[in-house]
């Protein structure tokens, strides 16, 4: 009797906890998948987190592809700091590219957030509709995640031309590479999406300050139209923004831009990404990129209006060139406000002086913490677009009430253009001033179909007098510069390596 | 008597116990016998140190140089003779006064019992690839972690020293198993517990023996643990008969030798170096270069800055005793290892108590309690240019002034940036002195069983382990003081707090029934266990303090949101297993054994592993046949075959994610979002090894020479692998069982009696050669790129890959008839082998010149062990090697960086200058910036990789033994030992060739990038004084 009961104790210990329960432990400190997607609260999450990669594209990439490459700025040398070759690459027109694929990481890293935008996008498009909740709040959501998606794959048209296109959620590794959508395919999802965008977003006056709007959509509708080169379609939607959303330009151009608390999505502001201030990670350094170097604390304060400057080498990116420098005309109110200029006492190069881009550099309290927002589109952009729609479609008389008021308000005398060719080049000249450093002017050159003829020129000069575009004394562009003018870049090597499809 | 008595009586009752004491020695002496003799070997030769003990009390001694011993005895009491390799002897006490006795060697060896797992066998038996090391063996060696003693020791085992910070840093890789990203380390388990703690913490002198189990029948009890090895470590019990209360201690002092230390340039070479630079780019030479010699005597050796001599301690005092029906063991220990990095500390006040008690002679229980506390505080040492203070002070320019005029400790270095100074440098020696990064981690083992044998032969027993540990961990950076470059002083003060729980317990219930009929011999064991594990922590960071002083939270402005976090961590394994050992007439032996684990961590769809093994053995010696054969005294053939896992895939690896922290903005307010940040894998499970053994154990000269042969053959499949996946798909990567990695190798060991006179010489060497190759990855992938690493399929894993340097341009002509970088290639600058020919080299892409350059596996490890024995004295030296493996040499990205922008390599004196002066070929031209000198310093490539094969001299001991018993003690041993003798090395890339980081402490980590050094913390050079006492 005894043995059993000592027997019987001792097996009774394990089996007392040997069930399947006791195997299944699921963690603790994060959410599942599984069980998110369930109330309206998860798809405004999700949507918020949507916006998010916005602000590395902004803060870190775009400049670099869509400005630096081309004639508005430049890379200047700083022989005190190891190069940096892909940026470098990039503003020397150099990338080296190979069947049509480039290991430049300023070209992976733009297009992976892009994909994070779209699969975020995806997530909540995918499944939104299977919640029931306010349709107001519901359409607003779907509306933003709409136009997210359109505007990534417009930012990933515009940089590759053709791209994977996904629009479901990836849920298993066999679904992760899709193959290459055509530049029409894309354009047609675009369209589609930012035409759903517009009807289903609340508009300006009752969407929540710093989110898109119809009037947004509406805008990057415009844009696509214009590169598609469907300018009634164009007019249409930058006439419906014009007349119905309530924008205006506000007084001073340099009000048009935010400080680092104030002046957030203003009255001209048709959609700009959000930075915040601080220590909490959701603050940019736009300035602290492109500010040009070796620069001492001294001389950086008066910039950035810190209380504990610190100095800075490293290389000197977005360096406004003597061209952009020279397209305003004389009385632009808009050239000082855009361009400042900084004494570099420890430059190696004889001319000490540097101009770098005022528009951007607002006070702020700590080093390399910024507030101010970055401009995707503002209501002076959507007034070009119109001038432009109707100008192509012969209608330049028509257009150029729109251009005067962008040249009025920069305190300029009405355009003198009156043919349509010379509207053509007063409208494109005007973008280049009025949105200078907006990550305009590359897209521009290569839908106007004059980036080989413009970069190829300015390659010329830059090769002539490369102390003109900050070269040290005696030091030269390199050897493969201006190579490489393509109106596309080549999709990144890295993920070329994980798809079957390119 | 009377009168002495009364006088003596004033003094007290201190005095009434030593007189009673007194007479109680007297009283008994008056019954006692004086017994003398003298105890040999069968050959006449006098045996030494032989523990002569009287059975049954705690009384005995050892015999002298001549072997000469001498006693009290009670006639009627037993006299217990022991020594190590030799049958113990028992002799009753009669009339005599003199016994002389002669000891049989016990050249069965064989008869030793061997732990194994969940259980033991003799090590005739044994059909595993098992080796045990005893903790005699390894008593000397004077350091904290027992995996630091077992260097060099054991075949098969590769077992390095990658970092030098007490009580950290060892790697241990049995039979070179690796995994893409599950761990790689052996499962240890504390007599049966598998403990989830680190190894390192537990006090050396409390082990008895250690196990390592290498092959799948030896392991595959531990099932899905198993495929990492088994270390199975036997904590200290009671001899039977015996009391012994013992003390050890050893106090030394530790050095990092000159020798090994990089060679750096100093200040004035460094200014002639500056000088050079301008004048050779024709710029003009700034003022703070133009005359090098003013640093003559101003050199700032950074690195050595932050190095001191530091002291070493360890005392130990323990009791055994195995008296009737308790077994006990008390072991309790103090370890203390300054570092010699400064403000370096690292104490362990431990205690163990062992207790076993027979209730009755069915049945047992025992109870085990290990708790422990560890204190260390270890500036920031290890890591890259981020993070770890002494890479950085490698860098750091030797012109910058540790100390100010004032002979103060300077706060920050900053030159003009017309001096190319671009880093803003805190001084590390503050770094090292200010900063407060310490633990203190309370940590307790425990394990208590019942077991019960109700008929002979049939034994229950249930065991519980727990294993808790409470961790506090506390980072304070002052406000004077930064590990980080480019942060001026005073800087914002931060403090983080880190406190983490863990609980294990473990639940065994196993029975064991041992049968004999005639010839025929089993054992069956069955049983079920189930083990949980749970981790909380809590993270606080806090910053911004108006006073260093008071470092508290409450203290602080700000508390920082994003680093003050909570997490849990939690795993559960459920079990069966099972045993079948056979043998027929002890020489025809036979093992099956299988374990099935569920596990927690295994996806929905595939919840249970099953693992099973098999093993034969043949005594070949035991044959008629063999008689003939007399030089060969024993002879055994192995073969195994066994299925083993791997389960360290991560607790939650299966799931998908939301992140709700990735919140955006909107106007200047925040808003929550949410992210999916992975995708779940509901199939995801363990990694499988299959493995095959093939052994032979040899005894030749009556076992004078013992040699072992292991040969094994093992696939590892269904790696667990964060496959990459194209982030068009939103996610990085998709965690997945894939491809199939094939290790094989061979294995010796030998151990020699090269003398057994009056010298006693003993010799242990082996040797291990292990190899392996990726024979598949995930589908349509055939190898993964690290920042410096491929894995390829039909390669060894994670090869260094990158250019093949063949040296400088010589000039312009060569520049023109050689292959070249277009645009980046000029006279001097780094020249690189055009691999497919094309006239360009190029760097990835199609046309891609890269290649394999460097292995970080060792073509083979070995180590070998001399004993000599002379009289009282003895002698041992131990040595460890490994040889054809590669290293990287991580710093050489900034410290042969031709920009000037870190302090250089004492080589780049050397450099390209001039065709007329091209240096030594090794380091380029420093002309025309980083479009030239980029291309040395970033592009991966043969200029960063050595070889870094090493023998070291681990350890030398001199000891002497007193074995004739005084007032004082009954045996001593006095030694003086050193450790980590000397290198010998043609590696120049740090102090450490054993160093093996992973990854480029930049995120590119885990198993497939091995062999980066990144001068992490050296191994110091040891000397100590030890004393071992037996009372």
């Amino acid at each position: 009797m005894k043995k059993i009961i000592i027997s019987a104790f001792l097996l009774s210990f394990g089996l007392a906890s040997c069930k399947e329960s006791f195997l299944t432990v699921v963690p603790e400190t994060a959410l599942s998948s599984a069980t998110f997607f369930s109330k309206e609260a998860d798809f405004v999450q999700a949507v918020n987190a949507a916006y998010v990669p916005l602000r590395a594209i902004y803060n870190d990439r775009h400049w670099i592809l869509a400005e630096m490459h081309s004639d508005n700025t430049y890379y200047a040398r700083n022989i005190l700091f190891g190069a940096v070759d892909g940026t470098e690459n990039v503003a020397d027109f150099a990338i080296p590219t190979a069947s049509g694929v480039t290991a430049n990481d300023n070209v992976l890293q733009h297009y992976r957030l892009d994909y994070q935008i779209i699969a975020r996008t995806n997530q909540v498009l995918a499944l939104i509709d299977k919640v029931d909740f306010n349709a107001d709040s519901k359409n607003n959501l779907k509306g933003q995640a709409l136009y997210l998606r359109a505007f990534a794959y417009f930012q990933l048209v515009q940089l590759f031309g053709k791209v994977p296109m996904h629009l479901t959620p990836v849920a298993t590794r066999e679904e992760a590479a899709s193959p290459l959508a055509t530049t029409e395919q894309l354009y047609a999802q675009i369209e589609k999406d930012a035409l759903e965008a517009s009807k289903l977003l609340f508009n300006k006056s009752k969407q929540e300050a710093g989110r898109v709007t119809s009037g947004t959509a509406k805008t990057l509708l415009a844009n696509l139209y214009l590169i598609q080169k469907k300018w009634s379609n164009a007019e249409a939607v930058a006439k419906d923004v014009v007349t119905n959303d309530g924008y205006k330009l506000m007084p001073d151009y340099n009000d048009a831009f935010t400080t680092t608390t104030g002046n957030k999505n203003n009255a001209e502001s048709v959609f700009e990404v959000q930075y915040m201030e601080g220590s909490a990670g959701y603050n940019g350094n736009f300035i602290y990129r492109i500010v040009p170097t070796p620069i001492t604390a001294a001389e950086l304060q008066p910039i950035t209006g810190t209380s504990n400057p610190q100095s800075l080498s490293g290389e000197n990116n977005n360096i406004p060139t003597p061209d952009v420098i020279a397209a305003y005309e004389a009385g632009d109110k808009r050239k000082d406000i855009s361009i400042g200029y900084v004494t570099l006492s420890q430059s190696l190069r004889d001319n000490k002086v540097y101009p770098y881009i005022k528009k951007f550099a607002r006070a702020h309290s700590l080093h390399n913490n910024t507030g101010q927002n970055i401009p995707v589109y503002r209501y002076s952009e959507v007034l070009l677009f119109l001038a432009e729609a109707l100008n192509e479609q012969g209608k330049t008389a028509e257009a150029a009430p729109y251009l005067n008021q962008v040249r009025t308000r920069a305190g300029l005398a009405a355009t003198t253009a009156t043919s349509q060719a010379d509207m053509r080049e007063a409208i494109f000249k005007e973008r280049r001033v009025e949105l200078a450093f907006e990550n305009k002017r590359w897209f521009d050159l290569v839908r106007t179909g004059r980036a080989k003829a413009v970069i190829t020129a300015y390659g010329a000069k830059v090769k002539a007098n490369p102390q003109d575009y900050y070269f040290p004394k005696g030091a030269v562009p390199p050897p493969n510069a201006f190579t490489v003018l393509d109106d596309y870049y080549g999709l990144p090597a890295v993920e070329s390596a994980l798809t079957p499809h390119f | 008597m009377q009168k002495k008595f009364i006088l003596l009586q004033g003094r007290g009752n201190l005095c009434v116990g030593i007189i009673a004491l007194l007479l109680l020695v007297a009283t008994s002496s008056f019954a006692q016998n004086a017994i003398k003799g003298k105890v040999s070997a069968k050959d006449g030769e006098s045996l030494v140190g032989v523990n002569v003990a009287i059975k049954g009390t705690t009384r005995g001694t050892n015999s002298d140089a001549d072997g000469n011993y001498k006693l009290d005895v009670n006639s009627g009491a037993t006299l217990v003779f022991s020594y190590i390799g030799y049958l113990t002897k028992e002799v009753v006490v009669g009339s005599q006064s003199t016994i002389n006795v002669v000891l049989d060697v016990n050249d069965k060896t064989l008869n030793e019992i061997v732990v194994v797992g969940y259980g033991s066998q003799t090590k005739k038996e044994v059909t595993g690839a098992v080796q045990t090391i005893t903790a005699k063996e390894i008593k000397d060696i004077p350091v904290s972690q027992i995996t630091q003693k077992l260097q060099g020791q054991v075949a098969g085992v590769q077992i390095n020293q990658t970092t030098g910070k007490p009580g950290q840093g060892m790697s241990v890789r049995i039979r070179g198993q690796l995994s893409v990203s599950a761990g790689s380390e052996p499962l240890y388990v504390v007599d049966g517990f598998p403990i989830t703690g680190s190894i390192g913490a537990i006090n050396p002198d409390e082990i008895e023996d250690i196990s390592i189990l290498k092959d799948a029948s030896s392991t595959s009890l531990y099932g899905s643990r198993a495929a990492n090895g088994v270390v199975l470590i036997t904590t200290k019990r009671g001899k039977s008969g015996q009391t012994n209360v013992s003390f050890t201690s050893f106090v030394g002092i530790q050095k990092v030798p000159e020798r090994g230390r990089i060679k750096m340039l100093n200040a004035e070479e460094f200014a002639q170096f500056k000088k050079e630079y301008y004048e050779d780019a024709g710029q003009a030479v700034p003022v703070e270069f133009q005359n090098p010699s003013q640093y003559r005597d101003k050199n700032n050796d950074w690195y050595g800055a932050l190095l001191r001599t530091a002291p070493i301690q360890s005392y130990n005092l323990s009791l055994t005793s195995n008296k009737e029906r308790v077994n006990t063991a008390v072991v309790a220990g103090y370890f203390q290892q300054d570092g010699v990095v400064l403000n370096n500390t690292y104490k362990r006040y431990s205690v163990r108590l062992n207790t076993d008690y027979s209730i009755s002679d069915k049945v047992k229980i025992g109870f085990n309690l290990a708790p422990q506390y560890v204190f260390d505080n270890t500036p920031r040492t290890d890591g890259d240019r981020g993070t770890g203070i002494l890479f950085n002070a490698l860098h750091t320019w030797p012109i910058m002034p540790i100390y100010d005029a004032n002979g103060d400790l300077t706060k920050f270095n900053q030159l003009p940036g017309s001096t190319g100074n671009i880093f803003a440098y805190p001084n590390w020696v503050r770094a090292a002195n200010e900063l407060v990064n310490e633990t203190r981690n309370i940590n307790v083992l425990t394990n208590a069983y019942l077991q019960y044998e109700p008929i002979k032969g049939l034994v229950l027993k249930s065991t519980f382990n727990a294993e808790l540990l409470n961790s506090k961990f506390f980072f304070f950076n002052p406000s004077t003081a930064t590990s980080a470059i480019n942060v001026p002083i005073p800087t914002t003060a931060v403090s983080i707090r880190q406190s983490t729980d863990n609980l294990t317990w473990l639940n065994e219930n196993l029975i064991t029934y041992t049968k004999s009929v005639k010839d025929h011999n089993f054992e069956i064991l069955g049983g079920f266990t189930n083990q949980r594990f749970r981790q909380e922590s809590t993270r606080v960071q806090a910053d911004t303090y108006a006073d260093d002083r008071l470092p508290t939270i409450q203290g602080a402005l700000n508390v920082n949101r994003g680093g003050t976090t909570n997490g849990v961590n939690e795993w559960a394994l459920s079990s069966f297993l099972s045993r079948l050992t056979y043998n027929y007439k002890g020489k025809y032996l036979f093992t099956a054994a299988i374990r099935s684990d569920g596990s927690s961590r295994f996806g929905a769809n595939n919840r249970w592993g099953t693992f099973p093994s098999a093993s034969l053995g043949w005594l070949v010696s035991d044959e008629e046949f063999m008689k003939n054969f007399s030089k060969i005294s024993f002879a055994k053939v192995r073969a195994s075959y066994g299925v083993i896992g791997n389960n360290n895939i991560g607790n939650y690896t299966s799931y998908a994610l939301v992140n709700n922290t990735v919140n955006g903005v909107f106007g200047n307010t925040v808003a929550t979002g949410a992210v999916v940040t992975s995708l779940a894998n509901p199939n995801l499970g363990w990694e499988t090894t299959k493995q095959i053994d093939l052994g032979l154990d040899l005894g030749l000269i009556n076992d004078r020479i013992q040699f072992v042969y292991d040969f094994y053959t093992k696939r590892t499949t269904n790696l667990l692998y964060s496959v990459q996946i194209a982030q068009e798909a939103g996610f990085t990567n998709f965690n997945d069982n894939i491809g199939e990695i094939k290790f094989w190798g061979h294995e010796f060991a030998l151990t020699t009696r090269n003398t057994t006179g009056r010298l006693k010489w003993t010799t242990n060497a082996n040797i291990s050669f292990n190899r392996n190759k990726v024979v598949a990855l995930a589908d349509g992938i055939d190898r993964v790129y690290g920042t410096f690493h491929i894995t390829q399929v039909g390669q060894p894993f994670g090869q260094f890959y990158g250019m093949q340097k063949i040296g400088l341009y010589k000039n312009a002509e060569d520049v023109k008839n050689s292959p070249i970088i277009p645009g980046r290639s000029a006279p001097g600058t780094i020249k690189f082998a055009d691999l497919n020919g094309d006239g360009v080299i190029t760097n990835g892409g199609d046309k891609d010149d890269r290649t394999i350059i460097g292995n970080p596996f060792p073509k083979f490890t070995y180590g070998i062990t001399n004993n000599l024995q002379y009289g009282d004295w003895d002698f041992s030296i131990v040595g460890s090697g490994s040889q054809g493996n590669q290293l990287l040499v991580r710093h050489l990205y900034s410290t042969a960086n031709l920009d000037g922008v870190f302090n250089l390599v004492e080589g780049v004196k050397y450099r390209w200058r001039s065709e007329a002066n091209p240096g030594k070929g090794v380091f380029g031209t420093t002309v025309g910036g980083g479009n030239y000198t980029g291309i040395e310093r970033d592009w991966m490539s043969s200029h960063f990789i050595q070889d870094a094969s090493f023998f070291t001299i681990k350890n030398i001991t001199l000891g002497y033994n007193i074995n004739r018993p005084n007032k004082f003690f009954r045996s001593a041993r006095v030694y003086a030992s050193a450790q980590q003798v000397y290198v010998f090395t043609k590696y120049t890339g740090g102090p450490n060739p054993e160093t093996s980081a992973q990854g480029d402490g930049n995120g590119d980590g885990g198993n497939l990038s091995q062999g980066i050094d990144l001068s992490n913390y050296p191994v110091p050079r040891t000397f100590t004084l030890g004393v071992n006492l037996n009372f």
